[in-house]
């Protein structure tokens, strides 16, 4: 192999390659078997120097195989990454809160007022009537809701990273999908 | 654009193949982590392919605001977690902060995966290696120093050293064959 090459290789082990030249590297690492054997040596020397030598055997180690053939009936991506960007999330107006704390503090002076009232006529029989009084608020506050998708890139960030991280969780701990409560939105 | 947002955004879009050299690049790291929860080496494989394939799975999804490496990290984490719960066996280690399990060296337990002969095989790499650089010409010993233990880019070392970014490429070039030389010598593969 070219001595040209094999600093090509080196490189990309770097990860400091652009351009044509990054094109060409991994070129020679798909097709020559020997790039590729250079690459998992400079790669494991490497590795050796920063101390992740746990896995260190005879040979550097060489897990695309079993990977890539475990993958082999996966289906290839298609989707260009910008259309990923657009993915919207639902999120409340930024307002909900302060309507809903103030509708929620009104729904409970009125039960309350309710309730003295109902107490003073005829003692506690009727209490089920505030309960029905406190329940009417939510409804109307529901059905004046928007679908808001998330304007700030930063949160819609955060939000998909805890998505992620959630979905890693889900396995073992017995929650709620957290598709339940956020989900992606098919409109742009 | 870093090379490993370029391989993703090359599977994003299709390109199988590039997913093979972000596992030749990091199978490595990975299993030293995934063996901080998962002592047994046939096992730490399992869950690492396990976490490979997750990733792989989940890559529509990744949008690079953190490096990819720092995403398959969690990935493995989890993926280790949930393999010791699945196999009714606790966390070792949930008390300890993800980001120190990389560096979880005195953990009794590790001792399982750490056998006599591998950490033989180890230190005599190691020895190797720092052999190799010592033995190096001072610029080509400093470049590789660099490089590998302060993380600079070519550029910057260019400009520390003081030279075209082209030797500071062929300078680490040059280190790297030296120590692949020390390495297959350990490793009895002598050419």
């Amino acid at each position: 192999m070219a001595i040209n090459h094999l600093e090509l290789v080196s490189a990309l082990v770097d990860g400091q390659l652009t351009g044509s030249e990054l094109e060409q590297a991994l070129e020679l690492i798909n097709n020559d078997s020997s790039a590729r054997e250079a690459f998992m040596r400079y790669q494991q020397a490497s590795d050796i120097l920063h101390g992740y030598t746990r896995s260190i055997n005879q040979r550097p180690l060489d897990l695309t195989f079993r990977i890539s053939t475990a993958l082999d009936n996966e289906p290839a991506y298609t989707i260009a990454t910008e259309t990923k960007s657009t993915a919207k999330l639902f999120r409340f107006p930024d307002n909900f809160w302060k309507q809903a704390t103030g509708l929620a503090m009104a729904a409970s002076v009125g039960a309350l007022a309710v309730v003295g009232v109902v107490q003073q006529q005829s003692g506690f029989d009727n209490m089920p009537v505030a309960s029905v009084v406190a329940n009417e608020a939510p409804a109307t506050m529901i059905s004046q809701s928007n679908r808001w998708t998330v304007a700030e890139p930063e949160v819609e960030d955060r939000l998909n990273n805890y998505l992620v991280d959630h979905n890693e969780y889900v396995g073992t701990s017995g929650m709620f999908s957290y598709g339940r409560v956020v989900s992606y939105g098919t409109e742009r | 654009m870093n090379v490993d947002q370029e391989l993703v955004q090359r599977v994003q879009a299709g390109d199988k193949k590039a997913f093979d050299l972000l596992i030749m690049k990091y199978q490595q790291r990975i299993i030293h982590v995934i063996t901080g929860f998962v002592h047994d080496p046939v096992e730490a494989m399992d869950v690492a392919q396990e976490a490979f394939i997750k990733a792989y799975r989940a890559l529509p999804n990744f949008r690079g605001d953190s490096a990819f490496y720092t995403w398959l990290y969690r990935i493995a984490i989890n993926t280790s977690k949930n393999h010791l719960t699945a196999s009714s066996r606790r966390p070792p280690m949930s008390d300890v902060d993800a980001m120190d399990a990389t560096n979880y060296y005195d953990a009794p337990e590790l001792k399982e995966f750490e056998t006599p002969e591998n950490s033989l095989m180890c230190v005599e790499l190691e020895e190797a290696i720092q052999q190799a650089i010592e033995d190096l010409p001072e610029d080509t010993a400093t470049a590789i120093k660099l490089r590998e233990f302060e993380g600079m880019s070519y550029e910057e070392i260019a400009e520390a050293m003081d030279c075209p970014i082209g030797t500071v490429r062929s300078r680490i070039f040059r280190a790297r064959e030296a120590i692949d030389k020390q390495v297959k010598s350990v490793m009895g593969e002598e050419e």
